[in-house]
C-alpha cells in the first residue's frame, strides 16, 4: 500500500457501498471505516424491487444482501448533505460532521418524477416499492409513464395483482434498451396480458391540491389519461446535491477516471459515477456495473495506478409478462437474430438468440445459461450442444 | 465455512459462476451445481465464495 489511510468513509450503502467496504478489507485496509447509508434499511437487492417483490404481493420479502464482516461503523438513515474538501469533512443531515482521509462516493441516484403528489409513485428505494405494493393490493387503475424495463416490470406486476394498467410510452416499449426485435416481443406480451398501451409523450401531469382528488396525465397529443395512481418510470438522477459546493462536479456531473478516481483520495462508484467511454462520460446504472466499479474504485483508492482499470462487460436482464430476457453484448440491437438453441427441460419454449454482424450480441429468452457462457455465445465462441 | 443455496430463489443468472468458476457452475439445464461447498476461512476459495454470494442479484447464496 503506498497510501496510509486510517479513516475511510463510504457515502452510500447500496450494493456499490457494500462492495467497496468488502473490497477495502480484502485488500488489507485495517483502519477505521464508516458508512453513511441514506436509507433506514440494511442493503438490499435493488433489481428485485420491481421483479420478485411485485410478483406476489402477499408473500415476497425484501431481499436483503447477505451480511458482511467489513466491521464498518454504519450510520443508517443518515444522509450526507455537504462535502468540505478544505477540512475533509462531510456534513450529515442531523448537523453532525464526520472527517475522513479517504472517501468513496456511492450515493446512488433518485427517481425522477413529475409531481410530489402522494398518488404519483416512483420506484427507487425499498420504501418506494413497499408503498407501491401496498397500494396495488387494492387493485387501483394504474397509469404507468415510461416503457423501459422498470415501467414494463411494474406493469407486469400490477397486471398479475389484477389492476387495470395503462402504459404511456413514446415508440415501442423496451426498444431503446433491447432493440425493436425483443422490444416487439415484450410489447406483444404486454398487450396479450391486457395492458393498454398508449404511444405518446407526457406534456404535463395535473395533480390536485388535496391528497384524494383525481390525478390526470395530459399528453402532447392533447389526450388526457386519468387513473387512481400514476407510476412514473422516467429515469433517475444522480444523488449529487450534497456535492454541489464541493468543487468535484463538472456541469453537475461527478466524473471519474478509468479506475473510478475523482482525485487522489476520492473515488466514486455506482449510479452516481460518470465513466469515460468512447462517447464521452456516461453512467452505467446496472447491478453488475455497480459491483465492478466499486471493486475497481476502492482498490484504486488504496494502491492508485497499480489497481487494474475497469474492464466491464455489461449484463442486463428483465422479467415481464412471463418473459425472462437476459442479454449480453451490444444493445439495443437492430435486425433479426438466429436461434442457436431451443428448449430446455424446465421450459420447452426457451430460446437462445444471437445476432451476427459487427455487433456481438446474444439474448436468452426463458433460457437458463450462465452469464460467462452467454458472453461466449455473443462472441460466437460457444454453442450449447 | 459452507456455501449454501436457496434453490427456489436461484434464477440461473450464473454471475456466481463468473466470479467463482472453481466452486460453482450452471449445468446444461441452467441449474446451479455447487462443486465445492466447504471452503477454508481465509483461503482463496473463501474469497471467491464471498464474491459469489455478493454478486447474486436474488440473494440465493450464503456462506455460513
Amino acid at each position: 500500500m503506498d497510501r496510509n489511510y486510517d479513516n475511510i468513509v463510504i457515502v452510500g450503502y447500496g450494493i456499490a457501498g457494500m462492495t467497496a467496504a468488502d473490497t477495502l478489507r480484502s485488500h488489507g485496509y485495517q483502519g477505521r471505516l464508516t458508512i453513511v447509508g441514506g436509507e433506514p434499511h440494511e442493503p438490499y437487492s435493488r433489481p428485485a424491487l420491481s421483479k420478485a417483490m411485485l410478483a406476489d404481493v402477499s408473500t415476497v420479502e425484501p431481499q436483503y444482501l447477505p451480511a458482511s464482516d467489513h466491521g464498518a461503523k454504519v450510520l443508517l438513515g443518515s444522509r450526507a448533505v455537504a462535502l468540505d474538501l478544505k477540512r475533509n469533512t462531510i456534513t450529515l443531515d442531523n448537523g453532525e460532521y464526520i472527517d475522513f482521509d479517504g472517501l468513496v462516493i456511492a450515493s446512488g441516484s433518485t427517481a425522477k418524477r413529475f409531481t410530489d403528489h402522494p398518488r404519483e409513485f416512483a420506484v427507487r428505494s425499498l420504501d418506494d416499492a413497499l408503498r407501491l405494493r401496498t397500494r396495488l393490493h387494492d387493485q387501483p387503475n394504474v397509469v404507468i409513464l415510461g416503457g423501459g424495463p422498470l415501467g414494463m416490470e411494474i406493469a407486469s406486476g400490477a397486471r398479475n395483482i389484477g389492476c387495470a394498467v395503462t402504459l404511456v410510452h413514446r415508440g415501442l416499449p423496451m426498444a431503446s434498451h433491447l432493440g425493436p426485435y425483443l422490444g416487439g416481443w415484450c410489447t406483444e406480451a404486454a398487450r396479450a396480458r391486457g395492458v393498454e398501451l398508449i404511444d405518446g409523450r407526457v406534456a404535463e401531469v395535473y395533480a390536485p391540491d388535496s391528497a384524494d382528488g383525481p390525478i390526470t396525465v395530459c399528453l402532447e397529443s392533447g389526450q388526457e389519461v386519468g387513473g387512481d395512481v400514476i407510476v412514473s418510470t422516467i429515469g433517475d438522477a444522480p444523488e449529487g446535491d450534497w456535492l454541489a459546493d464541493s468543487g468535484l462536479l463538472t456541469d453537475g456531473r461527478l466524473k471519474v477516471d478509468t479506475r473510478g478516481r475523482v482525485n487522489e483520495h476520492i473515488v466514486a462508484a455506482g449510479d452516481i459515477a460518470w465513466l469515460p467511454t468512447a462517447d464521452g462520460h456516461e453512467r452505467q446504472p446496472l447491478w453488475t456495473a455497480a459491483i465492478e466499479q466499486a471493486k475497481t474504485a476502492s482498490h484504486a483508492l488504496l494502491v492508485g495506478d497499480e489497481a487494474p482499470p475497469l474492464n466491464f462487460q455489461s449484463y442486463f436482464w428483465t422479467e415481464q409478462f412471463g418473459l425472462t430476457i437476459r442479454v449480453s453484448g451490444d444493445f439495443p440491437i437492430h435486425g433479426e437474430p438466429e436461434v442457436v438453441a431451443r428448449g430446455q427441460k424446465a421450459n420447452p419454449d426457451a430460446l437462445l438468440l444471437r445476432w451476427n454482424g459487427d455487433a456481438q450480441s446474444a439474448a436468452a429468452v426463458g433460457y437458463r445459461i450462465a452469464i460467462p457462457k452467454l458472453r461466449k455465445v455473443a462472441t460466437g465462441d460457444f454453442l450449447p450442444s | 465455512m459452507r456455501i449454501e443455496l436457496d434453490q427456489p430463489r436461484c434464477e440461473g443468472h450464473g454471475l456466481c459462476e463468473e466470479v467463482a468458476p472453481d466452486l460453482v457452475h450452471l449445468d446444461d439445464e441452467g441449474e446451479l451445481v455447487i462443486d465445492i461447498a466447504e471452503v477454508e476461512a481465509g483461503s482463496n476459495e473463501e474469497h471467491h465464495a464471498q464474491e459469489a454470494v455478493r454478486i447474486c442479484p436474488v440473494t440465493a447464496l450464503s456462506l455460513k
